[in-house]
């Protein structure tokens, strides 16, 4: 009984943090209480028994993104806007019921239902059962961060600024050869 | 109506997919979707391992959470550069300011 | 030793891409050096592979319960296709030192042709239907980025994308295959579908039968899909050669010949690829009559040649396939250097400017005429024997009327050799071009692959074994030398096919100044536009656009709004489900 009370706390606590992150005006507290929810589902998961996905979680969801985000932060600058939204609030907020509605009568008896006994290691899942998901993963982050760099970088841009800055020495050169082959005449 | 763990943490989860959608919808800021796309993932994780969780294969819940937790990192990063990108480009983060930019 | 092999035949040429694509464009040299050595050292792995082959799974990874195996099995079919990408492969490269010397971005050149030659390997010997979907992508990826090669050229682009628009078309029919193969026996393997088509319910079969016969149309460029290899002419030559006659185009009739024991018994599956060979075979073949661009008329020989190729395996002659393919890549290779070397050093790809240029350029007079022979398929060349096969597979098995449209396919095709033999290097000078004869690395490939068009055929005997040996669900009419020798001298459908060659070179010869003069006659501009293919390419093209500017209406560019239409199909999709619950 207990436990079904730390999951109630747990996951009104996850949406509230959900929910301000949503509704707060600048992004640095947003990207905050982010974390918050990663570090909230965090203990979820590790209360359902899934310790290795977890750590992950906790490591990547409440430390890596939240890193990357105060770093983009930083680098455009917290700039506080908080337009009208372009959607007529009332349709999003019938559409978001409707849909929350319609998911949770489908899942509901399933999540009624006791759990069954299993326990399949995760390991042998990863690297047996799926080991072609580990190698797409591995694709997968390598495409990220060459699409990352290719985004980042103003490497192509610094090649070619020398050479216009080239072109236009020469054209200004040959330019002021023509004038002052003009001015004589 | 029972409650047992499981469907309370199932209520969570809609909680938090509602919230997602919900600022989905109503956000203009392009760096704000990128977060908000996370905490719908986050829904998602927990989702996957409580279905594990229930058909009593969890480590088929914990592999496939594991390998979006990947991708959807992989896609947090990219949309962030791209975010700021169109930042340095465009001046700009608001979506409608953007949308109607052309060329 | 198998499995190491197929690692380094299909690691080298993958990792000198990688290194290739390292280099800086500073040293050329350098390049040129690095790109020889791996295609090299692939081609001899190939080679050394082929007594290793065997219809046991080599190499097997295990991808999980989920997906299978990814196997790779070096039978007889695989490692011949695998020496003749890795050889002709090496021979391109060879070949380019001279032909791309002084090109800008040699690094982007090389990476592709090497991955291009490791993907090819990996297609042919991968035991797993998805990652030969896998491999096959990457062929067409590579023969997009080589087509495209020259950039700033819109001609270029526009070939590469049209080349690889028709080649996903037939990709999707690949994926669309080995994903009902796979819903069906719960196995992407290979072996698993030749082994078990005959229980699997006919109506899926079919639709693998048929979807496995679009991916080899659009990857061989057979009819209603041949509009894409003229137009990828704009490539560099050794690409030419080595993607679009050699090797890639081969694969679409490597599907077949693999699958064919599978597919026989599939209610009008072999007619159907009878009649794309016929059909292909007879209409480029009237086509290449009139070309006046030198690479063109090549190509359109390419999709005729291939077109026989279909052909025989729409009658049954699995090994004759396989032969003339072993047999034209060599000599089509050879025909398409020396046009290379001809091209490179005129200066122009239209034979109307050409002529007389035999004398200037004897050693690629000599070697082009060699492979023109072959071509032609006169004795004692390696195409002569091939296609003699095919026809008698096609007398023995086949019906009467598709024989006697591969005669006279058989005529045409010595009569369009003739032709453009005759206007290129004999005649009168039309233009005073200053040509030369080949340089030093021209002259190697050129000369080794001369040898094969004289030689190939001697080795019927042991690719006839290898194929029986090594293919356990084909019955391969097995026959060595002197048996080949016997049968195709002492059958009336040699001396027809003869005559008919015979005929084609006669009516040149006769009429070779209408022949070889600019006409605008009804067949000159019917072939021009393709029979009207390109017409209807177009018209595909355009509809699409019109129904997606259609469809885009829908597209605000507003995100929010698209969020909106997600959510709403979603919406729709979860009171669908619960509705039907």
């Amino acid at each position: 009984m207990i436990e079904i009370l730390y999951y109630l706390l747990l996951s009104l606590g996850a949406a509230f943090c959900a929910y301000r992150a949503m509704i707060s005006r600048h992004l640095l507290p947003s990207a905050l209480y982010l974390a918050c929810v990663s570090a909230l589902s965090t203990v979820i998961l590790y209360m359902l028994g899934a310790y290795e996905v977890a750590v992950i979680e906790l490591s990547v969801g409440a430390g890596l993104v939240t890193v990357l985000l105060v770093y983009a932060l930083s680098v455009v600058g917290d700039d506080s806007f908080d337009p009208a939204s372009i959607i007529p609030k009332p349709l999003a907020f019938l559409l978001v019921a409707a849909i929350a509605v319609m998911v949770g009568w489908m899942a509901y008896p399933l999540a009624s239902q006791p759990a069954v006994n299993g326990e399949v290691l995760l390991a042998d899942v990863l690297w047996k059962h799926r080991a072609l998901d580990v190698w797409v993963q591995v694709a997968l982050i390598f495409s990220g961060v060459l699409g990352v760099l290719g985004l980042l970088s103003e490497k192509v841009q610094r090649e070619e600024m020398p050479k216009h800055e080239n072109q236009t020495a020469v054209e200004n050169e040959a330019i002021s050869i023509q004038m002052e082959q003009e001015i004589p005449v | 109506m029972t409650l047992n763990s499981l469907n309370v943490v199932l209520f969570g989860v809609i909680l938090l997919l509602a919230v997602g959608f919900y600022g989905l919808l109503i956000t203009r800021n392009l760096i704000k979707i990128v977060l908000v796309l996370q905490v719908l993932v986050k829904a998602v994780v927990i989702a996957l391992v409580l279905a594990g969780k229930q058909s009593g294969n969890l480590g088929l819940g914990q592999s496939i959470a594991a390998t979006v937790i990947v991708a959807d990192t992989v896609v947090a990063v990219v949309a962030l550069a791209l975010a700021v990108q169109v930042r340095r480009h465009t001046g700009t983060l608001d979506l409608s300011k953007i949308s109607t930019l052309r060329g | 030793m198998a499995g190491i092999l197929i690692g380094l035949v299909i690691g080298l040429p993958w990792l000198g891409a990688l290194v290739l694509w390292q280099t800086r464009d500073e040293n050329p040299r350098l390049q040129h050096t690095l790109a020889v050595a791996f295609s090299i050292a692939a081609g001899v792995a190939s080679l050394a592979l082929i007594p290793f082959a065997s219809a046991e799974t080599a190499i097997s990874i295990p991808m999980g319960h989920y997906f299978g195996e990814l196997t790779f099995t070096a039978d007889g079919l695989a490692v011949a296709l695998t020496a003749i990408a890795c050889v002709i492969g090496s021979l391109a490269v060879i070949f380019s030192v001279d032909y791309m010397q002084g090109e800008e971005q040699l690094s982007r050149y090389y990476a592709f042709v090497l991955l291009f030659i490791g993907a090819m390997a990996g297609l042919v010997l991968s035991g797993n239907l998805l990652f030969m979907f896998f491999f096959w992508e990457i062929t067409a990826l590579c023969s997009y980025a080589l087509i495209s090669f020259y950039n700033d050229d819109p001609k270029a682009v526009a070939g590469g994308i049209k080349a690889l628009i028709i080649t996903q078309v037939g990709g999707v029919g690949l994926l669309a295959g080995a994903l009902t193969t796979y819903a069906v026996l719960g196995s992407y393997q290979v072996s698993d579908l030749l082994a078990k088509a005959e229980t699997m319910p006919a109506g899926l079969l079919t639709l693998i039968a048929f979807g496995f016969l679009i991916a080899a149309a659009a990857k061989s460029a057979q009819f209603p899909f041949h509009t894409w290899l003229p137009d990828a002419m704009e490539a560099p030559t050794p690409i030419s050669a080595l993607i679009h006659a050699a090797t890639m185009v081969n694969a679409g009739v490597y599907l077949l010949a693999r699958f064919y024991p599978a597919f026989q018994h599939v209610a009008g599956w072999t007619l159907a690829v009878t009649i794309v060979g016929l059909v292909s075979a007879l209409i480029t073949a009237f086509m290449a009559l009139t070309a006046t661009d030198l690479k063109r008329a090549l190509a359109y020989s390419t999709v005729s040649q291939l077109g026989y190729m279909v052909y025989a395996i729409g009658v049954g002659g699995v090994f004759a396939s396989q032969f003339h393919l072993l047999s034209h890549a060599v000599f089509k290779a050879l025909l398409f250097l020396s046009a290379g070397a001809v091209i490179h050093s005129a200066g122009t790809r239209d034979m109307r400017r050409m002529g007389a240029l035999g004398k200037q350029m004897p050693f690629v007079r000599n070697v082009f005429i060699l492979g023109a022979l072959a071509l032609a398929g006169l004795p004692i060349l390696n195409g002569f024997w091939s296609k003699e096969l095919i026809l008698e597979a096609g007398l023995s098995e086949g019906p009467l009327w598709a024989y006697v449209g591969m005669l006279l396919g058989a005529g045409m095709t010595a009569f369009y050799t003739l032709r453009m033999t005759w206007i290129v290097f004999f005649g009168e000078a039309r233009e005073s071009l200053h040509v030369h004869d080949a340089g030093k690395a021209m002259k190697v490939s050129l000369g080794l692959l001369a040898l094969g068009t004289l030689t190939t055929w001697l080795l019927a005997g042991p690719f006839g074994e290898m194929l029986d040996e090594t293919l356990p669900f084909h019955s391969i009419h097995n026959l060595n030398l002197s048996e080949l020798a016997n049968e195709i001298f002492t059958a009336p459908a040699t001396y027809v096919a003869l005559a008919m060659v015979a005929l084609g070179l006669a009516i040149f010869w006769l009429f070779r100044k209408q022949a070889t003069a600019k006409s605008e006659a009804w067949m000159d501009i019917l072939s021009r536009e393709s029979f009207g293919f390109d017409w209807l390419n177009g018209q595909v093209a355009e509809r699409t656009v019109q129904f997606a500017s259609v469809l885009q209406k829908t597209q605000t560019g507003v995100l929010s709004w698209n969020v909106v239409g997600i959510l709403g199909a979603l919406l729709a999709v979860l009171i669908f489900l619960v509705w039907s619950a």
